[in-house]
């Protein structure tokens, strides 16, 4: 089938309008068709990732965590070192859907679908590390404030259960996001399916059929909860920074911590979905909606954000030999020439000068160009993480308690199949919801 | 009786509409169904009825959340008072982030609930018979039998 460009910028006949809505309608819908060979390798391949990363967690639970590589001084590695990777993936989420949507930028509607369910499920993913890292797993409820027989309750002053908090307000925040917003979708989806799957999706949809009252009260509903989503994903990052901040250690113990996080966090998430949607929009010919502008204005974020990470990077070095403190000096000097200091260099490529080269409005609509910088951010922002936790714990104030950590086979198993789950569950997605809000390009050329 | 009108054309839809609603049908005997979010035809229905309480139900429930965040984290403190770090047992900073957190999540289940609860979904009737009609505007009036 043959297709005309359409130029949304003019102003469109009765007939350009309705063509144009059935062709989005069309091409969306087209995604979810039967999945073609490679799919099923890809969710093979990840399946594969779970299974081996299921057989290293129980191998975990059942020896104990001797099999982890972390041990003394070194008690947080790379468990940790996920969760808080997992956690700042699915922060552009909440970016491209709520922040966006409050400052009504419009390419972000090409990329919300797929930005939330990249949040719903790096959040699912990042919540099984504390679970994995807790050793006794059996005990991960006592987390939770919940009236026992001792009468005891959690310590509300630490900050380890301010994430746990914060990381099940996000979930839960999110994933109503991601449905609410896939209502009316999925009442379209309910048109074009028969039989059993009419049945399934005309649950899913509660019922939806456009009334204004239906309407009124929605978009309500969506102003409201990205309003909520916005402190809501600066503060979980935060939370996250404080699990480190709030303690003494060096390399630790900083201000800058926050917005430090929340921009990387921010940088991080937006590389992924650049990751995830390059091969997407590939994949289901998706390129008359997708365009190379609406990937320039991401590129253009995760320029934005890389420029704020390296500034952050530059800030600890300043604070550090501006303290004045011999403990905070040598933490620093050990980054860039202790055992570690490959992965150091490594970050500092990968998420400082590499982006650079997206200053070039060339490189920056190159797509395959963009796919290529995004894993390496991807990459960057695993060792940043890496090193910001690892380094301050082997090196801290004790020349005679310093230590080496690297990660044990174990440890790796979980970190591939924490990959897998995610990318099941994205694939997943792919074929059973619709990948793009259709109602809301049907309203950009009302 | 139903009457029933249904365009391809925006623009004619919203010309319709606004005359119904002009010539004194009373708007809860209107009903109009349209394919996406449309701030147009909400400003035309708005002069006729009342906006959305759904500010109400969000609120509500941040305010909630603000209140028992802090009546959790204080109270369960007093409930077994126990010095951690030499900080003091009300530690009102800590507390923020926790009160914050379910500030925002009461703030959005509620608004959940306010739209569940004021848009009638899920409308289990529609749901064992959809009523789809497509890219097209719809307008129904009910009126009453001569």
């Amino acid at each position: 089938m043959k297709h005309k460009e359409v130029d949304t910028a003019k102003p469109m006949t009765v007939r350009e309008k309705i063509d144009y809505q059935n062709e989005i309608e069309e091409r969306v819908l087209g995604a979810m068709r039967k999945p073609t060979p490679l799919y099923w390798v890809g969710l093979g391949i990840s399946l594969l990732m779970v299974l081996i990363g299921a057989i290293s967690w129980t191998h975990q639970i059942r020896i104990g965590m001797g099999v982890a590589g972390i041990n003394n001084p070194v008690g947080w590695g790379v468990y940790i070192t996920d969760f808080v990777f997992w956690v700042g993936i699915a922060h552009s989420g909440t970016l491209i859907s709520a922040i966006l949507f409050l400052f009504r930028a419009k390419f972000r509607s090409r990329f919300n679908r797929s930005a939330e369910a990249m949040t719903v499920f790096a959040v699912l993913t990042a919540g099984l590390f504390p679970l994995i890292h807790l050793g006794r797993v059996w005990f991960a409820y006592w987390l939770f404030p919940y009236p026992n027989q001792r009468l005891l309750w959690v310590n509300f002053r630490s900050p380890l259960i301010w994430d746990v908090f914060a990381v099940s307000t996000y979930l839960t925040v999110s994933a109503i996001f991601f449905y609410v917003g896939m209502i009316p979708d999925l009442a379209i989806v309910r048109r074009f399916k028969k039989g059993f799957a009419k049945r399934i999706y005309s649950v899913l949809s509660l019922g939806w059929t456009g009334t204004f009252k239906e309407w009124q009260h929605y978009n309500q509903l969506y102003k409201y909860l990205a309003a909520l989503a916005t402190p809501l994903v600066i503060s979980v990052h935060s939370v996250v920074s404080w699990d480190f901040a709030m303690s003494v250690i060096p390399g630790w113990h900083t201000t800058i911590f926050a917005p430090y996080f929340v921009a990387g966090a921010i940088f991080s998430g937006c590389a992924m979905v650049i990751t995830l949607v390059v091969p997407m929009r590939k994949m289901f010919k998706l390129e008359k909606i997708i365009t190379v502008d609406d990937f320039d204005k991401l590129a253009q974020i995760l320029l934005f954000t890389s420029l704020i990470v390296g500034y952050a990077y530059i800030v600890e070095y300043t604070i550090a030999f501006w303290s004045g403190n011999v403990f905070e000096e040598s933490q620093f000097i050990y980054r860039v020439v202790g055992e570690y200091k490959w992965f150091y260099y490594l970050m500092f490529f990968c998420n400082v000068i590499l982006p650079l080269t997206l200053f070039s409005n060339r490189l920056r609509r190159n797509i395959s160009y963009l796919f290529i910088v995004s894993i390496f951010v991807n990459i960057g922002m695993w060792f940043e993480r890496f090193n910001i936790i690892v380094m301050s714990l082997a090196h801290d104030f004790d020349p005679y308690a310093w230590g080496f950590y690297m990660p044990s086979l174990v440890e790796f198993g979980i970190t591939l199949g924490s990959f897998g789950w995610f990318f099941t569950w994205f694939l997943i997605f792919a074929k059973t919801l619709p990948i793009i809000s259709i109602t809301e390009l049907k309203e950009e050329v009302a | 009786m139903k009457e029933e009108f249904r365009f391809e054309d925006r623009e004619e839809f919203i010309k319709k509409l606004e005359e119904v609603l002009a010539s004194g049908v009373a708007p809860e005997k209107v009903n109009a169904v349209y394919p996406h979010p449309d701030h147009h035809i909400e400003e035309i229905f708005e002069k006729y009825v009342p906006k959305s309480k759904l500010k109400f139900f969000t609120l509500l429930g941040g305010l909630s959340g603000t209140i028992g965040g802090f009546a959790l984290t204080i109270l369960t403190v007093l409930h077994w008072p126990m010095i951690t770090g030499g900080k003091p047992l009300i530690s009102i900073p800590a507390f923020i982030v926790i009160a914050f957190e379910m500030t925002i999540l009461f703030g959005a289940l509620a608004s959940l609930t306010g739209f569940v609860l004021l848009s009638r979904v899920p409308n289990f009737k529609r749901i064992l018979y959809p009523e789809d009609y497509g890219n097209e505007f719809v307008l129904q009036i009910e009126r009453e039998d001569p």
